[in-house]
């Protein structure tokens, strides 16, 4: 699992520290699995924690009604991939 | 054990609200809640889980075993405020004597567009003061509910008053607390009730009625991540016609440290508890929770 690229591995530390999630190392998430309800169990705090440190983080802006939302937030790698295509 | 509630079914057919819902806008208030007296009677007789969780309420808030007319009280305090409802999302509040007690609380943050969180709770009644907010004085409301329960009363009170039923962010979704954020941003007004946990929702445990009960963290929570106050809320029903809705200041700023992140929560969401409780005190007939709120079905298990 230490295949992570580097961009992804940064999300993921991000998210981590973001919602204070001292027992989960990078490694113990599926860039492919969903980070919420079913896979890491986030809910909708986590979700509204997380868009504030995205926009502190990267300077992006996300809105309840884009379109993608659940999309974006679909897995790591996800929103990997939205980060790195918004935060040029 | 927290989601009883959701599963008790709605009583009372879509016929049936129906002909209350036509008895109240063309007989007026006065036979409509003469009406109240058989449908009392006939919750108190049929609604088996409801009576007996208002039995159980009842011996704590009164402290002392209820007796069946009690229960009745209880059913009836509580039809009354549903069929208000109705006189409310109508335009027809003239029929009611609503007092407000430290509104400028609202009206000053509502000026100054700041945001802010309006906790409220399963006593009394919110509809007084969505209508009252929303129609009279288009204030800059949203509601955070569940929007599935109760549906035929739902539809009902919907096709009544819909600028009131457009209110509604729906709970449940995963953005549905980034678009609260936004509201608050905006300076809206975002109400949500704090006494039911709901499914694997978080919750702590506070010192209620005299027992440890869980309650959701989550508003407290949603408040120190927006930095938003936190404003309580009891719209009470004092009988006859009058109510009387409450609002008080429970924090212009919930701050919660990361590491003691557990504990300050408990401590902020006991505050609300605490309030819940006095006004509980005041009002017990107002408790509309009619569920196992306590557990006790598992304690005689």
């Amino acid at each position: 699992m230490n295949m992570m690229p580097p961009k992804e591995l940064e999300v993921a530390k991000m998210i981590l520290e973001t919602l204070n999630l001292e027992d989960i190392t990078p490694d113990d998430i599926d860039p492919k699995a969903p980070l919420f309800r079913d896979g890491l169990g986030l809910d909708s705090i986590d979700a509204l924690e997380l868009s504030l440190g995205i926009q502190k983080e990267y300077g992006i802006k996300l809105k309840a009604n884009d379109d993608n939302i659940t999309q974006i937030f679909s897995s790591l790698r996800a929103l990997t991939s939205y980060i790195t295509k918004n935060s040029q | 054990m927290t989601q009883k509630w959701h599963n008790l079914s709605e009583r009372g057919s879509p016929f049936a609200l129906r002909l209350i819902l036509w008895i109240a806008l063309h007989l007026g208030r006065t036979i409509a809640r003469a009406v109240l007296f058989p449908i009392t009677l006939y919750f108190l007789l049929l609604a088996k889980p409801q009576r007996l969780a208002s039995r159980h309420y009842l011996s704590r808030a009164l402290k002392r075993p209820p007796t069946l007319k009690d229960i009745a009280r209880h059913i009836h305090c509580f039809a009354s405020t549903i069929l208000d409802r109705v006189f409310l999302l109508a335009d027809q509040s003239d029929c009611l004597d609503v007092h407000i007690h430290n509104a400028d609380l609202i009206l000053d943050r509502v000026a100054q567009k700041e945001g802010c969180i309006l906790l409220g709770s399963h006593l009394g009644s919110f509809e007084v003061l969505r209508v009252l907010a929303v129609s009279h004085h288009k204030l800059p409301l949203k509601i955070l509910m569940y929007p599935e329960h109760n549906q035929h009363i739902t539809q009902i009170f919907s096709a009544l008053n819909p600028e009131v039923a457009d209110t509604v962010i729906a709970l449940g979704r995963m953005e549905t607390l980034l678009e609260v954020g936004e509201y608050i941003s905006q300076g809206y007004i975002v109400g949500m009730l704090g006494d039911r946990v709901v499914g694997d929702e978080r919750s702590t445990s506070c010192e209620f009625m005299g027992e440890q009960t869980p309650f959701p963290v989550g508003p407290m929570l949603l408040a120190s991540t927006l930095k938003a106050p936190v404003i309580l809320f009891f719209g009470l029903y004092r009988g006859g016609n009058r109510y009387d809705i409450h609002f008080e200041l429970l924090s212009d700023k919930i701050t919660v440290d990361r590491k003691n992140r557990a504990e300050e929560l408990q401590l902020h969401t006991q505050q609300y508890a605490n309030r819940l409780e006095h006004y509980t005190h005041m009002t017990p007939y107002n408790w509309f929770n009619f569920y196992d709120f306590w557990n006790d079905q598992d304690k005689i298990d």
